[in-house]
């Protein structure tokens, strides 16, 4: 069983706090760590991979600390975010690399078992500066895997990924963690952390802002007050239809946008009783436009609390 | 239903510029001056500053030293004649070439940025003119700020003021033929590689290589009685040919870089020009070439 | 020392580009020998300048530049150097494999040019040719660890390489004396001249203050760069 532990970690380049006291448990199965944009995710994964010390606090696996130790490489498969590989080598030489330097006793086996999870036995011949993204990706998965590591970080895989690619490899992520395997990669995107990952951590501005299943974060999300821009036909009567109803919490005449702002705290109810209302009274409802809805807003509600 | 006006779009997003548009001469003109700028690490951070102001100080240096020397020996002219300083010192403009090439050209290719210039009313002609145009614009104001210092060093101490100013002509039209060769040369092998630690180490390497060559070549046809092989061999080194033209444009006798190599007589002269002219013709060539692929990817 | 490190790095080296420089360098050397040799004009003295000057004195630095650097700088500035770290392999290792890549490069495209060169000039007159073969050797080896030590600790190491063989060890090295007892160059130049006949070489430095610091360069710049591999940081994007 093995466990990252990252413990009251930070990291700061000059006076840009990248990871900000962040402690988490990373325990075997897949994990999702979200995120947006530079909120510290790559961060921190290069720093459970041993290429970047924390500068303060500490980031173990098993107890034993990664920076500086060569050795927990054994256990450990990093797929990196860049592109970047030994363009001059095929598919199978590559990987085949990888499996002599890990000391694998039987490389070109683990090799091609390898290549063989990821479906890229069939362009193993080719020099992988002829290689799609898609193939590049899957490539360096099997570069990672081929020592049958106990834990598997992959930086934003899915970026640039095709709607068949991405399915493919969210199969073979989810398979890995069902071998038992501590699986975590980072994404910015909800949705496909949902369908891949049990467990969830999310990271804001380097803040460690929520952790847990996947479905108790989504209900905090969505249970959160929502704040709505409407304009209609008649925003004073849509506002006293509104608030007398229990799914709103506040009205309020914007004269400067001449919207209707609401902010309703019963989500699903809100969207079912908003066009029912309307009707009721006669309105015509000309634009219903949701102000919070960026991820920025949901995850920084989710700091808040 | 009370009657209101229909819904008002705000228009937060693209907006259509319809305004003004400066021409395509003012492309150019922009992007010859960021590139200048950025070959002193003006406009980019303060590491990239660090070279240039080490390499111009490295170059001013002796021309400091010689005017404090000629205040304090009191003498008519200055010690080391202005067209003789480039030649010295060529070892700072070679540096300055290596660093500074690949930053302005390099970079653009590494990171695929030229097609993005390509998708403006810029083309291939006109990114080369401004990306040469700078190297060169670069490469002179290194050369002419050491005989600037020299010249107002002169005038402080009331030297001459016609030969001084002759020679200083003399000096910086010499330094405009250098500048013009060496950023060809630069510019080329710089645009044939994206990598810019290899550009860097292909420019200097040419440029020592065959400065070496020519001149083992010429201490022993000096030695062996070749005089005329001598001569002729700073055809073959960027450093020689541009001081070889500037010398027989100016008919001064003593080639600074080798004493004893005579410099070109009339006929060698024009041969001298017009392998000038065609390394830097080529060098355009070659330029245009490799952007208008560019473009097309 | 790990052969399959070595296969890659000398592959990504002999790719191409690189390799055509690598090879050209040499050959203006063989070309120039040979040209001397046929019209007559090889002997000792010129050989003496060729060797000096040109294969000791620009191509050994430039190699030793273009080889050194190039063994680790590209990998780690494009990010592939991650598949080497992210290995259970000693980073002394995987230094020390790398530097007995580009030693052998030196010794391919530096050395044996060297010796062939000196031996179609001169034929051995004087040792020389043996002479400046070993000390091609001894001054590519120190050059290559400074300037793989130099890949590693930044990512200008070319342009910082440059600056110390042309700035300091020519031009300064020129007008200062002193600055010759801190110069590979020199060192080379010692070397040679105690493996030549006596005064067929003339030295700046002697073998008894060159040697103990091509030693420290050599051993000291080798350990520093696997010490310093085992920091290094390969941050994000994010």
């Amino acid at each position: 069983m093995s466990t990252i532990t990252v413990e009251r970690t930070s990291r700061w380049f000059g006076n840009v706090v990248a990871v900000n006291d962040v402690s988490m448990t990373i325990a075997p199965g897949v994990t999702g760590l979200l995120g947006p944009n530079g909120a510290g995710k790559s961060t921190l994964i290069h720093m459970m991979a041993g290429f970047l010390s924390p500068s303060a606090g500490s980031v173990t696996l098993d107890g034993e600390r990664v920076w500086h130790n060569e050795d927990v490489y054994r256990r450990i498969g990093l797929v990196p975010e860049r592109e970047s590989m030994y363009d001059f080598l095929t598919g199978g030489q590559f990987v085949l690399a990888n499996a002599q330097l890990h000391g694998l006793p039987d490389a070109g086996a683990a090799a091609g078992r390898a290549l063989a999870t990821v479906e890229m036995d069939f362009a193993a011949d080719r020099r992988i500066e002829t290689y799609s993204k898609g193939m590049r990706q899957r490539v360096k998965m099997a570069a990672a895997l081929v020592h049958d590591p106990a834990v598997l970080l992959l930086d934003e895989p899915f970026n640039g990924m095709d709607p068949r690619q991405r399915l493919q490899l969210m199969a073979l992520i989810r398979r890995m963690g069902d071998e038992g395997r501590t699986v975590l990669f980072s994404s910015h995107i909800l949705e496909e952390v949902e369908q891949v990952a049990s467990h969830i951590e999310v990271v804001v501005a380097g803040r460690h802002a929520a952790s847990g299943d996947f479905r108790a974060i989504r209900r905090l999300m969505i249970d959160r007050p929502h704040v709505f821009l409407l304009r209609s036909s008649d925003d004073r009567r849509l506002a006293a239809a509104l608030i007398a109803d229990p799914s709103t919490a506040s009205v309020e005449l914007d004269a400067r946008e001449r919207a209707l702002r609401v902010h309703a705290v019963d989500f699903p109810r809100f969207v079912v009783r908003l066009p029912l209302l309307a009707a009721e009274h006669g309105l015509r409802l000309y634009e219903v436009h949701p102000s919070d809805e960026s991820l920025e807003s949901v995850f920084s509600y989710l700091v808040a609390s | 239903m009370a009657p209101r006006d229909t819904g008002v779009i705000h228009d937060i997003g693209y907006r259509n510029y319809d305004g003004a548009r400066l021409g395509r001469s003012y492309l150019v003109r922009s992007l010859f001056v960021q590139s200048l700028r950025g070959a002193y690490g003006l406009g980019r951070p303060a590491r990239s500053k660090v070279m240039p102001a080490l390499l111009l100080a490295a170059i001013t240096f002796p021309a400091l030293i010689i005017v404090v020397v000629t205040m304090v020996t009191g003498s008519q002219e200055l010690p080391l004649a202005y067209t003789d300083y480039v030649p010295y010192t060529f070892y700072i403009v070679a540096v300055f070439l290596a660093a500074q090439a690949p930053q302005l050209i390099s970079h653009d290719l590494r990171f695929r940025t030229v097609p993005l210039y390509f998708s403006r009313p810029i083309n291939a002609a006109d990114y080369v003119i401004a990306k040469y145009g700078a190297l060169a614009a670069a490469l002179f104001a290194l050369m002419a700020m050491p005989l600037l210092v020299m010249y107002v060093g002169a005038m402080l101490t009331e030297l001459p003021f016609w030969a001084q100013t002759r020679g200083v002509a003399k000096g910086l039209t010499g330094a405009v033929l250098f500048a013009v060769l060496l950023a060809g040369l630069g510019a080329v092998i710089a645009s044939a590689t994206p990598r810019r630690g290899f550009g860097v180490a292909a420019i200097i390497a040419v440029i020592m290589v065959s400065y070496t060559v020519v001149s083992a070549v010429q201490g022993i046809s000096v030695e062996t009685d070749h005089v005329k092989v001598a001569t002729l061999a700073d055809l073959f080194s960027p450093f020689n040919l541009a001081n070889a033209v500037q010398l027989w444009i100016f008919d001064i006798e003593v080639n600074p870089l080798f004493d004893e190599v005579p410099t070109a007589d009339g006929g060698q002269g024009l041969l001298f020009v017009a392998m000038y002219l065609a390394c830097v013709a080529g060098s355009v060539a070659f330029l245009l070439m490799r952007y208008r692929k560019a473009s097309a990817r | 020392m790990n052969t399959t490190i070595a296969s890659i790095t000398w592959r990504a080296m002999v790719g191409r580009r690189r390799a055509g420089l690598l090879i050209a360098l040499p050959l203006v050397l063989l070309v120039l020998a040979v040209t001397l040799r046929l019209t007559g004009v090889a002997d000792t003295e010129s050989a003496g300048v060729v060797l000096g000057a040109f294969a000791l004195g620009t191509l050994v630095p430039l190699l030793g530049l273009i080889i050194g650097t190039g063994v680790i700088a590209p990998e780690i500035d494009d990010g592939s150097v991650v598949y080497l770290l992210a290995k259970p392999i000693s980073r002394h290792t995987i230094v020390l494999t790398k530097l007995a890549v580009a030693v052998a490069c030196v010794v391919v495209f530096a050395v044996v040019p060297t010796l062939v060169a000196g031996l179609v000039m001169t034929g051995d007159e004087r040792g020389l040719a043996l002479a400046y073969a070993v000390g091609t050797l001894v001054g590519g080896v120190a050059y290559c660890a400074l300037f793989l030590l130099l890949g590693v600790l930044t990512k200008h190491a070319v342009v910082v390489g440059l600056l110390y063989a042309l700035l300091w060890e020519t031009l300064i090295g020129g007008y200062v004396p002193g600055a010759r007892t801190l110069s590979i160059q020199q060192w080379a130049v010692s070397v040679t001249g105690a493996v030549a006949q006596d005064g067929a070489v003339a030295t700046d430095v002697s073998l008894a203050v060159a040697l103990p610091l091509l030693a420290v360069v050599i051993v000291g710049g080798t350990l520093l760069a696997g010490h310093r591999l085992r920091s290094l940081t390969l941050a994000g994007d994010d």
